[in-house]
């Protein structure tokens, strides 16, 4: 803080001069009495950054404090920032029992790099100390504007498109995931359907070897070919409990075909199995019969 | 005579013959047939009596053959001879101009004997000299073979085994079969029955047979069977010890396109002995160890695994499954 002293008038000046220098007296003395009387005691210019970037805005402070409580610190000037760029100005003033200060935050932005001269904050007031008015003045500011903001980098909006959109696809991916999930706890929520009884059909039973011949007898009558004839000595062959693969005699041989009227049946289905085609009428009618017959009989 | 059905003519073999049902039967259906039959069985179990009936209760001639090893060609064949008087050669048939031949022994004889019946067997027809003799219709080959008594014999080419119809394996008699040929033979004297069927019948019932019907299903069922025997992969068989054997590897080679015509034939005779005029599964499998059993090439691994021909014959058989 720096103080210079103000000369009011000139003794010895011609009376023509008189009311120049009193009316430059007066207007001295009503200066002097529109000053704050107040006592100095802390007068700074600072930054809330030592490293400024470029384009990065920042502040600048000017802090006062002063003995006497006041509500506001008048004729302050702040020094002219042509090379950075005004963006906002604070002004507060916090009274206490010994004293005030005065804060006064300017946010401001450069829009170059390099060193930048900041010239210092003026006040002026009457010293209370000894009653003279004064000008008082804060430090200086000797700012070096470096770098530039992140984004001023070449490629700088390429990457940052690419790391929005990285952002963006894992912000889209985690919110998929946490569907998903939230998908899966209420299918495994859901309630599941209560298991139905399956409750077996009642068992057909079992044809007796009477029934079957008399199928066979059926079928061989609505159908009179060979190709139903074979069919139906297999079946027959297999309710006697026969190979398949096997030949009349070992037919003959299953317990079942010891009867006469079953032995006849095999043997006329035989010779409409395997017979010329001149002879099948009378081999199927043949084995027609024997079935007949069979069934007539009933087997043991 | 005329008109009788074959079941005349093994009654009348089976009249003689005891036992060896399925002797007389495979004789019947060589004869319906038209084809030879090759009897294998140890001495005395009645091969040459069997073959004698038969050619007694025929009305034909009949003509045997005791084959050894000093047997010449012209004595089966016959040969040509000058005569003096008229001053030309003359051609003298040999026994083979018979209905039926009675080939005794025939694995004594050597190559070249067997090759000149091989033309007989095959042709029917006999070439002596600069000219070819037809042989009689019927004309039936009857060998017999002596498994026992291996010394002093010739192995039967393999062509030649294929020109007979079935191989029938000659047993011994049951006990009660036994005595019976003891009051036949030696407490009264039997005398074969003669002149039962005429040729003429056999004519017919060779006609008959041919007519018998072969469902394709059976046909089918033949050649699977044939086929076996060429192709036995999968197939085995247990011995008596417990140890498996591999068809396919007891058998060098099988059995030959002659052995499917051979059991279709054999069956229509079997159906038509039966009085059927169609063929049965039946027919087929119980011929074909008859038809295939000398015309599959068994190899020293049959003979070391101790296991019958006839046993692998019948896993090849049941390996087809019948229609």
């Amino acid at each position: 803080m720096v103080s210079r002293r103000r000369t009011s008038g000139r003794r010895g000046i011609a009376a023509a001069a008189l009311a120049v220098a009193a009316i430059a007296a007066t207007l001295g003395l009503a200066r002097a009495q529109s000053l704050q009387r107040l006592t100095l005691t802390a007068f700074t210019l600072s930054a809330d950054t030592s490293h400024p970037r470029f384009e990065v805005p920042f502040h600048l402070i000017v802090r006062v404090r002063v003995r006497q409580r006041v509500v506001a610190i008048d004729n302050l000037d702040l020094p002219v920032l042509a090379e950075l760029e005004l963006l906002g100005d604070v002004r507060t003033v916090r009274a206490s029992r010994t004293g005030s200060t005065y804060r006064e935050v300017i946010t401001v932005v450069a829009h170059h790099t390099g060193t930048i001269e900041i010239a210092p904050a003026t006040l002026e007031a009457i010293d209370a100390t000894d009653g003279q008015a004064k000008e008082f003045f804060s430090n200086s500011l000797r700012l070096t504007i470096g770098g530039g903001p992140i984004d001023a980098l070449p490629g700088f909006r390429l990457w940052r498109s690419l790391g929005w959109a990285i952002l963006w696809l894992s912000i889209a991916l985690a919110a998929a995931a946490m569907l998903a999930w939230l998908a899966i706890v209420m299918a495994r929520r859901r309630p599941q359907p209560l298991p139905v009884a399956i409750v077996p059909e009642p068992a057909r039973p079992i044809p007796t070897l009477d029934e079957r011949f008399a199928d066979a007898l059926t079928v061989l009558r609505a159908s009179p070919t060979r190709a139903t004839a074979v069919t139906v000595r297999a079946a027959i062959w297999r309710a006697l409990g026969a190979d398949a693969g096997g030949t009349l005699a070992d037919a003959m041989l299953a317990p079942a075909a010891g009867p006469r009227a079953v032995r006849s049946c095999l043997a006329a289905l035989e010779r409409a199995a395997f017979t010329y085609d001149a002879d099948l009428a009378a081999a199927l009618e043949a084995a027609c019969a024997a079935l007949a017959a069979c069934v007539a009989k009933g087997t043991p | 005579m005329t008109g009788s059905h074959p079941s005349a003519l093994t009654a009348a073999i089976g009249a003689t013959i005891v036992g060896q049902h399925d002797v007389v039967e495979s004789l019947a259906l060589g004869l319906i047939a038209e084809g030879h039959i090759l009897l294998e069985g140890p001495p005395g179990v009645a091969k040459t009596l069997a073959c004698r009936a038969l050619a007694i209760a025929l009305d034909g001639t009949f003509k045997r053959i005791q084959f050894t090893p000093d047997l010449l060609p012209s004595d089966i064949v016959g040969t040509r001879i000058f005569d003096q008087r008229e001053s030309a050669f003359q051609t003298v048939l040999g026994p083979i101009f018979a209905n039926v031949v009675l080939a005794d022994e025939i694995n004594r004889a050597p190559a070249k004997v067997q090759s000149a019946l091989l033309e007989a067997m095959q042709e029917r027809q006999v070439t002596i000299g600069p000219a070819s003799h037809p042989l009689p219709e019927p004309f039936v080959v009857m060998a017999t073979m002596n498994p026992l008594d291996a010394e002093g014999t010739y192995a039967l080419p393999v062509a030649q085994m294929d020109r007979f119809l079935m191989k029938v394996e000659v047993g011994y008699p049951s006990s009660d079969e036994e005595l019976t040929i003891l009051e036949r033979f030696a407490v009264a004297r039997t005398v074969p029955q003669a002149r039962v069927c005429s040729l003429a019948d056999v004519a017919a019932w060779r006609e008959g047979a041919r007519a018998v019907h072969l469902d394709a299903k059976v046909r089918r069922y033949i050649v699977g069977i044939v086929e076996a025997s060429r192709h036995a992969d999968g197939i085995a068989v247990r011995g008596d010890d417990g140890t498996l054997l591999a068809a396919s590897a007891a058998i060098d080679y099988g059995a030959s396109p002659r052995a499917t015509l051979a059991l279709a034939n054999l069956a229509r005779a079997r159906a038509f002995l039966d009085g059927r005029d169609f063929v049965l599964p039946d027919d087929v499998r119980g011929l074909a160890a008859a038809v295939l059993r000398h015309r599959i090439g068994f190899n020293y691994r049959l003979a070391a695994s101790g296991v019958a021909a006839d046993r692998v014959i019948a896993a090849l058989v049941a390996a087809v499954p019948a229609p």
